[in-house]
């Protein structure tokens, strides 16, 4: 027999529609006959209602290439030693190469962090000769070549640009690189032409090449 | 659809990196709206959305598909998220909940007055951790009390009691904003 808090814990799970079987029963048959509890469950399935018509601005595609990025960089450095050392890998030894690949990737942000820090003179015309290098950032994980390159405005929203890159026909497929370049490219189902003509009209987009 | 999600969670564990981009599609809002609704702060939920992702992609091959995926990532963000909070040093691990009488007049009228969402957000606010996931839980992701038990780690019995709780402050909450004539 269930109390009236039994069945006050439950009702939420009624307002949700995942109570069944005999607790849904027992529920059922207590609505029937208590107009507070009919009026506790049309209060929460208010509750619910509101809370799911929130609006939620998620990281979207721009998330995801992040999560791209980073998945890339650690599949790098997992195969790596692997290569090197013909698939035997001390463990020790491997630490001490994870240990290493810290320490240069983490004085390659501070580096990125501060432009002019520690730069040797020729650096910069090392970076101009190497372009491809300095700003490729990664490639998703589709392959796909970028068909377009674009920056895009500092204050446009991801809501904006999910929306754009669904009406281009386009999608994220390397990016952000250093300088904030972002890779897109044709869905299957989009145009070349198509997609420049609306990436071209967009206000967020503040450079297409 | 848990299907589909346990046909990528394979696909994933043999290195698939579109499979992953294609449970993230799926399921990163709902984790993102959860992550946020305990931390209320968007750039750390944004972090902390980014490593649970990472997590799958690194344990998809723990995953033994005894639980729904939704429910196998939600746990993620559960943990991570009370770990953000204990570094914040304002994690509540009690279920210890003062007793409250039950004078709400209709918790339903204070609905119908309008700025519903105003209402609920400031009242979910001032719920404890534990009682805001598992109604965050129950009413945006629709789960049973038993996925909840499974994000959270705990008893079906607690989601229970916390919910029983959860639910008396939160009309409560409601009613006195009416009754107050809070905008």
């Amino acid at each position: 027999m269930m109390t009236r808090d039994d069945l006050n814990a439950l009702l939420p799970f009624h307002a949700n529609g995942t109570l069944a079987g005999a607790e849904r029963a027992a529920l059922d048959a207590a609505l029937e006959t208590d107009a507070d509890l009919r009026a506790d469950l049309a209060a929460l399935c208010a509750i619910r209602d509101t809370m799911q018509a929130e609006e939620t601005q998620s990281p979207g595609e721009l998330g995801l290439a992040r999560l791209m990025r980073d998945v890339e960089a650690e599949s790098r450095t997992d195969m790596a030693p692997t290569a090197a050392n013909d698939n035997v890998v001390p463990i020790a030894r491997l630490r001490i190469w994870q240990v290493a690949a810290a320490l240069v990737l983490a004085v390659g942000l501070g580096l990125n962090m501060m432009p002019d820090a520690g730069r040797a003179p020729d650096m910069d015309a090392e970076m101009s000769e190497a372009p491809a290098a300095a700003e490729q950032g990664f490639a998703l994980a589709s392959g796909g070549a970028a068909d377009f390159t674009v920056i895009f405005a500092p204050d446009a929203t991801e809501a904006a640009i999910r929306a754009l890159l669904l009406e281009a026909g386009v999608e994220i497929t390397s990016g952000p690189s250093a300088l904030g370049l972002y890779g897109l490219g044709l869905l299957e189902s989009g145009r070349d032409d198509a997609a420049r003509s609306v990436l071209a009209a967009s206000e967020i987009i503040d450079d297409l090449q | 659809m848990d299907n589909d999600h346990k046909f990528l969670m394979t696909r994933i564990a043999g290195g698939d990196r579109q499979a992953l981009a294609a449970l993230y599609r799926a399921l990163e809002r709902p984790v993102y709206r959860f992550i946020t609704s305990r931390l209320n702060d968007p750039h750390e939920a944004n972090d902390i959305l980014h490593e649970v992702f990472m997590d799958v992609w690194r344990s998809a091959d723990r995953f033994e598909g005894r639980s729904k995926v939704q429910t196998w990532i939600f746990g993620i963000a559960y943990r991570k998220s009370i770990d953000v909070m204990r570094k914040r040093g304002r994690m509540d691990l009690t279920d210890e909940t003062f007793e409250i009488v039950d004078d709400s007049p209709d918790a339903a009228t204070c609905l119908a007055a309008g700025q519903e969402a105003e209402h609920v957000r400031h009242c979910l606010e001032t719920l404890k951790d534990d009682h805001k996931s598992a109604i965050t839980l129950a009413f945006y992701q629709d789960m049973t009390y038993g996925e909840i038990a499974e994000v959270a780690g705990v008893p079906e019995g607690t989601i229970k009691t916390r919910i029983f709780h959860a639910k008396k402050l939160l009309m409560r909450c409601l009613s006195g904003r009416v009754e107050r004539g809070v905008a």
